[in-house]
């Protein structure tokens, strides 16, 4: 399998050929959006959990002070 | 027997059934991911023509092809909820929309890196490249029209109408590049052989990246969808159990 390697040096790998700004752009674009696209709606998840509850527990308490 | 349509329509049992599926598609797409990178940035072969930048292909192909899904899939979810009026098809398409601009965005900028050096241009007005700059403004468009109708069914309504009209796109992207034979290549053949010209070292690393794209896509539909489901049926039974629960 490390016969098929296309690269015999880390450097060699960064530079790409001479292609290493268009290649490891490209990279760096799809692992920016890959982790930030599923990072946010993790996020906005429990923020909606956190609101929800919040609003729940306002609502149930409402009535339960008016008949005491 | 339309029994189990109507249930993949509940947001209840969507909720439920994308929580147990969720872990394994996400490990799924996280290991054909890493096998994909891999095996596209290190041991693909260099292009005789294009050296390493071929490996720009292997972001760039996944991403445009599966571009082409949002608007088939806008539309069937728009017409789902046209005709029987399901809450889920219209939570889908919804979160659609957004996630088909950046895809596309993504398709158009790698493709603008890639042709920097091979084309020696960022960008030109061919027939390929318009009809995709098209496509994401056709997804914004279909992002601002449901923000700009307050009305959830209307929106919902305009939306799908949008949806359906904006596939006729999709076949001028496929076809684009047989009518307008300007710069962008056609899709290439493939061959089984070692020899061929586009053989399996070139392909299979293709086939898993574009799999992983596709997982990566649902695993994202699936979570803003959830989210969607949360806020939209946060006064219904379930979602109060749950939060009472959680």
């Amino acid at each position: 399998m490390l016969a098929a390697l296309q690269f015999s040096s880390i450097g060699e790998f960064f530079q790409m050929g001479g292609y290493a700004f268009n290649v490891w752009t490209v990279y760096v674009l799809f692992l920016l959006f890959f982790f930030v696209n599923l990072y946010f709606p993790l996020i906005r998840e429990k923020q909606i959990i956190r609101e929800l509850k919040r609003r729940l527990i306002v609502r149930n308490e409402v009535p339960a002070n008016k008949h005491d | 027997m339309w029994q189990w349509f109507f249930k993949l329509g509940s947001p209840k049992w969507f909720y439920e059934l994308s929580g147990k599926w969720l872990p394994w598609l996400v490990a799924a797409m996280s290991l054909l991911l890493v096998i994909g990178i891999t095996w596209a940035l290190l041991f693909v072969p260099p292009d005789y023509q294009q050296g390493n930048t071929i490996r720009i292909m292997y972001i760039h192909v996944p991403f445009a092809s599966i571009s082409l899904a949002f608007f088939p899939l806008m539309a069937v979810a728009g017409t789902i909820t046209l005709v029987w009026r399901m809450k889920l098809a219209d939570m889908v398409a919804k979160t659609a929309a957004p996630l088909g601009a950046w895809f596309t965005a993504l398709a158009l900028i790698s493709g603008s890196i890639w042709g920097s050096d091979i084309w020696g241009t960022w960008w030109i007005w061919d027939g390929r490249l318009t009809s995709m700059l098209l496509q994401f403004f056709l997804l914004v468009g279909v992002i601002s029209l449901r923000s700009a109708l307050e009305d959830t069914d209307a929106a919902a309504k305009a939306c799908a109408v949008l949806s359906i009209v904006g596939c006729i796109n999709v076949f001028v992207i496929k076809y684009s590049v047989d009518w307008w034979n300007t710069l962008h290549q056609p899709s290439s053949p493939i061959g089984m052989a070692g020899d061929s010209a586009n053989g399996p070292e070139i392909w299979v690393p293709l086939v898993i990246m574009i799999v992983a794209v596709y997982l990566f896509f649902a695993v994202s539909l699936i979570l803003s969808t959830r989210n969607e489901i949360l806020q939209r049926e946060r006064r219904s039974k379930w979602v109060q159990e749950l939060l009472a629960s959680a």
